[in-house]
């Protein structure tokens, strides 16, 4: 397996209008591997849509490196999708326009979009985009609606399909399904999970939830913070293995342990408390 | 009940109150005037209503009696009437001098989309702009008649100086308020630079910026009422100023609703066009 994302010993400072710059992160490394599900967590505040905004290439670490396919990228692409908690939609576009909207950037300019075959690719998109809908459980006749018609948990959805349909190497998102109540989510993981599967993509998602975060990763990462400092680092990585549920859906226990220890061994007695 | 801050006034009640200070405001207008032509017959600060039928008559019907009347108007009918008016000409004048400021607020919105989106140009203009807009803009008058003559230019100029340093600094404002997850999001769907400012960033400042003007088209009479008054030959402002002169109260007040219905109809016309044009959009 070779490396898809390298975070370099990155450390990110903030300056604070008024007051001593404020560390977020320091000495943080992580490698991710292709066709990763990496589930990230840890408390509020501690760095995690930083890290996401650092692998989307939003925001460039004040020290370290962010190698994607080794390489330094300066900007965020199309290799890397971004589900982000809030705005992730466009108001003024309709779900199906939300959803066309990257693959008509990309293969048409200003000009190209005045031409006959950019009608014709348009009707396939939004086919396409109709199939994505479907796959996610949303109504054709929602398709027409603008996001501020839609309940949170459908704008969720659409912004995944609006992500997806570009094909992403990498898929980031931040506390996605927060806002769902526990049926829509518990769907939207199992949606996730095969949708995961399927296209092989590598994902890395933000949650604050612990169960979440063991049922839908891989490997479960979190952030915490150093003794004593205010910055963060990786304090618990943990691979997942296949078999940490038991038939009725129930986690293992030892694989919670086994994350919780490590929490305990970095430190944070207090959050390994909460997560027991 | 009625005077708690939680009352719910039925439609009646809605209706009186809000119809009643005009009624009220009528009815003395006339009660002054009877009073005043009691005294004197031939009064002409408070026009009567058959005054100011006759200026209404004048205004609406009759060409600028100092020019050169067009052969037998008499018996034309009651539209060639109004569209040789001395009103209507004088319309014409001051629509003509309000566009051109309505289309130089275009380049102005596109500035301050740029000024927002890209840092560069943000930081060569921002600055500047905000002298500029400190500058109050009717000093500078005397400057603008020395530099561009006291023709049209100079009145275009006037309205130009005091309106787009604001309209610029909003749209800079609201450009700088898209969520900035809206334009990462851009990127990772494809979208380069000028994609994200107009396909993105742009539509969905468009009907906030739109709103932007229509506030400000008060000021943009404004500065074009000012012109008229002080440097013109035609024009709504340049008439009533004119006629201040021979004391044509009935002829002014006309003018004065006239010019308050106009602005009325184009903020309506703007306020409909925004919603057609933008039906995603929810005023907050
Ligand atoms: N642009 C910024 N300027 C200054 N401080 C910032 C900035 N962005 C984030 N921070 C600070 O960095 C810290 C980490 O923020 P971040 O959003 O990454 O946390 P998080 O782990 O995602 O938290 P949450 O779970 O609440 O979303 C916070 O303390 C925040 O105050
Ligand atoms: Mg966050």
């Amino acid at each position: 397996m070779s490396k898809l994302i390298e975070l370099e010993d990155i450390c990110v400072i903030y300056p604070v209008h008024g007051q001593a710059p404020k560390t977020v992160l320091a000495g943080l490394h992580l490698d991710i591997q292709r066709g990763e599900f990496i589930a990230v967590c840890g408390q509020t505040g501690c760095g995690k849509s930083t890290m996401l905004r650092l692998i989307l290439g939003a925001e460039a670490p004040t020290s370290g490196r962010v190698l994607i396919e080794g390489e330094v990228l300066p900007r965020p692409d199309r290799n890397r999708g971004y589900v982000p908690q809030k705005y992730s939609l466009f108001p003024d576009k309709t779900v199906l326009d939300n959803i066309t909207f990257g693959p008509e950037m990309e293969e048409f300019n200003i000009l190209g979009r005045l031409t006959p075959r950019f009608f014709k690719r348009r009707t396939e998109l939004r086919e396409t985009a109709h199939a994505l809908l479907q796959q996610m459980g949303l109504d054709p006749s929602d398709a027409h609606k603008y996001p501020d018609q839609l309940s949170g948990g459908m704008q969720q959805r659409v912004a995944i399909a609006q992500a997806l349909i570009m094909r992403p190497k990498i898929l980031l998102m931040d506390e996605a399904f927060s806002a769902l109540d526990p049926t829509t989510r518990s769907g939207m993981q199992r949606l996730l999970r095969t949708l995961w599967a399927e296209t092989g993509t590598t994902i890395l998602f933000v949650t604050h939830n612990l169960n979440e975060a063991l049922y839908l990763g891989t490997r479960v990462v979190v952030l915490g913070k150093q003794n004593s400092q205010g910055s963060s680092r990786v304090i618990a990585d943990l691979s997942v293995p296949a078999d940490a549920r038991t038939d009725d859906g129930q986690l293992r226990r030892d694989v919670l342990d086994r994350l919780i220890h490590q929490v305990e061994q970095a430190g944070e007695p207090q959050l390994a408390e909460a997560y027991s | 009940m009625l005077w708690r801050i939680d009352a719910s006034p039925g439609k009646a009640t809605t209706w009186t109150l809000s119809w009643f200070l005009f009624i009220a405001g009528i009815a003395g207008y006339f009660y002054a005037s009877h009073n005043r032509h009691l005294e004197n017959p031939d009064d002409k600060v408070i026009p009567t209503l058959n005054q100011l039928a006759e200026g209404l008559s004048n205004a609406f019907l009759k060409p600028d009696s100092e020019e050169a009347a067009p052969e037998d108007l008499a018996n034309a009918s009651l539209a060639t009437k109004f569209f040789t008016s001395m009103l209507w000409t004088d319309t014409l004048a001051s629509a003509k001098r309000f566009l051109w400021a309505m289309l130089l607020l275009i380049p102005a919105v596109f500035l301050g989309l740029h000024m927002g989106m890209f840092p560069v140009i943000g930081q060569l203009f921002l600055r500047f702009i905000l002298f500029f807009d400190k500058i109050v803009a009717l000093s500078v008058l005397p400057i603008l008649f020395i530099a561009f003559g006291i023709d049209e230019l100079s009145k275009v100029m006037l309205i130009v100086i005091g309106v787009t340093p604001t309209i610029i600094l909003d749209t800079f404002n609201l450009t700088k308020s898209v969520p900035r997850e809206q334009i990462v999001k851009g990127f990772t769907l494809g979208a380069h630079d000028f994609g994200v400012t107009y396909r993105i960033v742009m539509k969905q400042i468009l009907p906030r910026v739109l709103n932007s003007i229509r506030l400000n088209l008060k000021a943009v009479m404004l500065f074009l009422f000012a012109g008229e008054m002080i440097a013109s030959q035609d024009g709504l402002a340049f008439r009533i100023a004119l006629l201040r002169r021979h004391m044509g109260m009935n002829v002014i007040i006309p003018y004065v609703l006239w010019v308050a219905l106009l602005l009325f109809l184009v903020d309506l016309g703007m306020k409909v066009a925004n919603k057609r044009l933008h039906p995603w959009f929810r005023e907050a």
